[in-house]
């Protein structure tokens, strides 16, 4: 479903991702890990289509199409979902109302009409619970103040109401607790099925004692050196990416 | 806060500016000299808010020349929520008695080539309070000029602007002035400058050498939604007395692309992430907005200009 070939990226006229090689077939679990710096996060940005990560050469096509002819917000439309490491605060909107108009984002491309109050309610009530998120943060705006814990479990609410096939997971362990990780897991693996795929960028082992991979690719210097199967990533757990 | 539950009555001041107000507490008397409209508003025996409304037909250019006095102990509310097709010009001067509340809120969308002009002073007693909300959008030229002057102990000023600028040149002026101890002001300003606006706020603040115990905020903030856009922010402080908590800021800037981003990743198109962004920036301030009535009212204008 998704199909890296020979990609070539610059970030401020520095290249970072060097002839990258990459195919996610679908309902997959891939993991790509690597030291920093190594340019793991620019392969999520420039799939999600961050402005200023200039494409030299290459192609990548998504579910049969070329996903770098479009613009960030139609890959999501078309199911590319990124977790940001960092998510981005919005003062001043309510998480609800965000909420809301994504979903209705979503809808509007498939021609249906925008979600009844109601309605959304009642969803976002259902998922809030099964993330274990209490209904008063959706009143607060959009991540700000949020802990690290409550920014990751909105990233996975967001996936599970918009329902992408392929979902990106950037660095999500990064700034989580044992406990913050573990149940941020389990609610990413509720949302893995035979349809979805999932692309998860991390440095560490401990995400993916969570969520178990089907292919490791070790990432340095802009390309993938090495790939295996999870086994992979407790050898570099033990070894280090030297 | 609801207002009384007076009798209600209309009153036309000419063929094309009238208003709703509660008969019982407020007493109007008004006139109209060369395409003038002279009002005469005083409010008395008023603890539950009073209200007066205005009503708009847009038929002809006016200027209102006002003068409003809200008597001890009594409240008053003054809503000006009208889209404005023709030029406008308001001169009010109001004194506000000992205990009294003010409260003050204009939605106004102006037409693109109109000019308006607004302009208030208003004297604020012991113990008084003033609450002022303005949420201008639209017109080519727009001015709003506003003096306070603090007479007396524990009068409090209380005043957030709110401008969306499309193509258009929009001055906003802020005068406070602290003639008395203990009182105090809190300002905010929020302006969206788009395409080749320029939108400048000057607030001032003037704390009097006798004036210990004073406490005045001030924040003012800009964002560029376009190249040529333009915000200029300038905040003044002039203290006299070392008894005072001041605090001003002013800042200005173009829109986050990392939040732009962010809502793209969503499905959100640009347009649409701008429009949620702006919206954002601009309801910060809301909640200080403490009637839930008004601070709906100011909710749906942001989205519906924004």
């Amino acid at each position: 479903m998704l199909d890296i070939k020979n990609l070539n990226v610059s970030v401020e006229d520095k290249l970072i991702l060097k002839n990258l090689n990459l195919s996610l077939g679908k309902g997959q679990v891939h993991a790509i890990m690597g030291p920093n710096g190594s340019g793991k996060s620019t392969i999520a940005h420039t799939l999600a289509g961050k402005p200023n990560y200039d494409v030299n050469s290459g192609e990548v096509s998504f579910n049969g199409e070329d996903l770098l002819s479009k613009d960030p917000y139609e890959r999501s439309l078309d199911g590319l979902f990124l977790a940001f490491q960092y998510p981005i605060e919005l003062p001043g909107v309510t998480n609800a109302s965000y909420l809301k108009q994504i979903v209705n984002a979503h809808r509007k491309s498939k021609n249906e009409t925008p979600i009844d109050a109601g309605e959304f309610l009642k969803i976002l009530k259902e998922k809030s619970k099964q993330l274990d998120i209490p209904m008063d943060m959706h009143s607060r705006f959009v991540n700000t103040g949020f802990s690290g814990g409550e920014k990751k479990k909105n990233e996975v609410l967001q996936m599970d109401l918009l329902d992408p096939s392929l979902i990106i997971m950037d660095e999500t362990d990064s700034g989580l607790d044992v406990d913050a990780l573990k149940s941020t897991a389990e609610a990413i693996n509720k949302l893995r099925n035979s349809d979805r795929t999932f692309l998860i960028i991390t440095h560490y082992l401990r995400l993916l004692e969570y969520i178990e991979p089907d292919f490791v690719h070790v990432f340095q210097n802009g390309s993938v050196i090495e790939t295996g199967d999870k086994s992979l990533a407790s050898k570099i757990d033990q070894e280090g990416y030297n | 806060m609801k207002s009384a539950e007076n009798k209600s009555s209309l009153i036309n001041f000419t063929d094309y500016l009238s208003a709703k107000y509660d008969a019982d507490s407020i007493n109007i008397t008004h006139s109209v000299i060369d395409d003038e409209v002279h009002l005469k508003i005083s409010v008395t025996n008023s603890k539950t808010p009073s209200r007066l409304t205005l009503v708009n037909k847009n038929t002809n250019n006016f200027k209102v020349i006002a003068e409003i006095n809200v008597e001890s102990q009594s409240s008053f509310e003054l809503i000006d929520e009208n889209n404005y097709e023709m030029d406008t010009s308001f001169k009010m001067d109001t004194y506000l008695g000992d205990g009294s509340v003010f409260e003050l809120y204009r939605f106004n969308k102006f037409k693109a080539e109109t000019r308006n002009s607004f302009l208030h002073t208003c004297s604020l007693s012991k113990n008084s309070t003033f609450k002022d909300y303005n949420f201008t959008t639209g017109s080519d030229h727009t001015k709003n000029q506003t003096k306070i002057n603090l007479n007396d102990k524990n009068s409090n000023y209380i005043g957030s602007g709110v401008v969306i600028s499309n193509s258009s040149k929009c001055e906003n002026y802020l005068d406070i002035r602290h003639l008395s101890d203990s009182a105090k002001s809190d300002c905010s300003f929020k302006a969206v400058s788009r395409g080749k606006s320029n939108v400048s706020f000057n607030g001032k603040v003037f704390v009097d050498e006798k004036c210990f115990n004073t406490v005045s905020n001030q924040i003012s903030k800009g964002l560029l939604m376009d190249k040529d856009s333009k915000v200029n922010l300038t905040p003044i402080l002039e203290i006299n007395n070392d008894d005072v908590i001041c605090s001003h800021g002013a800042a200005s800037g173009k829109a986050d692309e990392e939040i732009l981003f962010y809502l793209a990743s969503r499905g959100i198109a640009k347009a649409d992430a701008e429009r949620l962004y702006i919206q954002g920036f601009l309801s910060e301030f809301i909640s200080k907005i403490d009637d839930s009535e008004m601070q709906t009212k100011g909710r749906k204008y942001i989205i519906e200009n924004c």
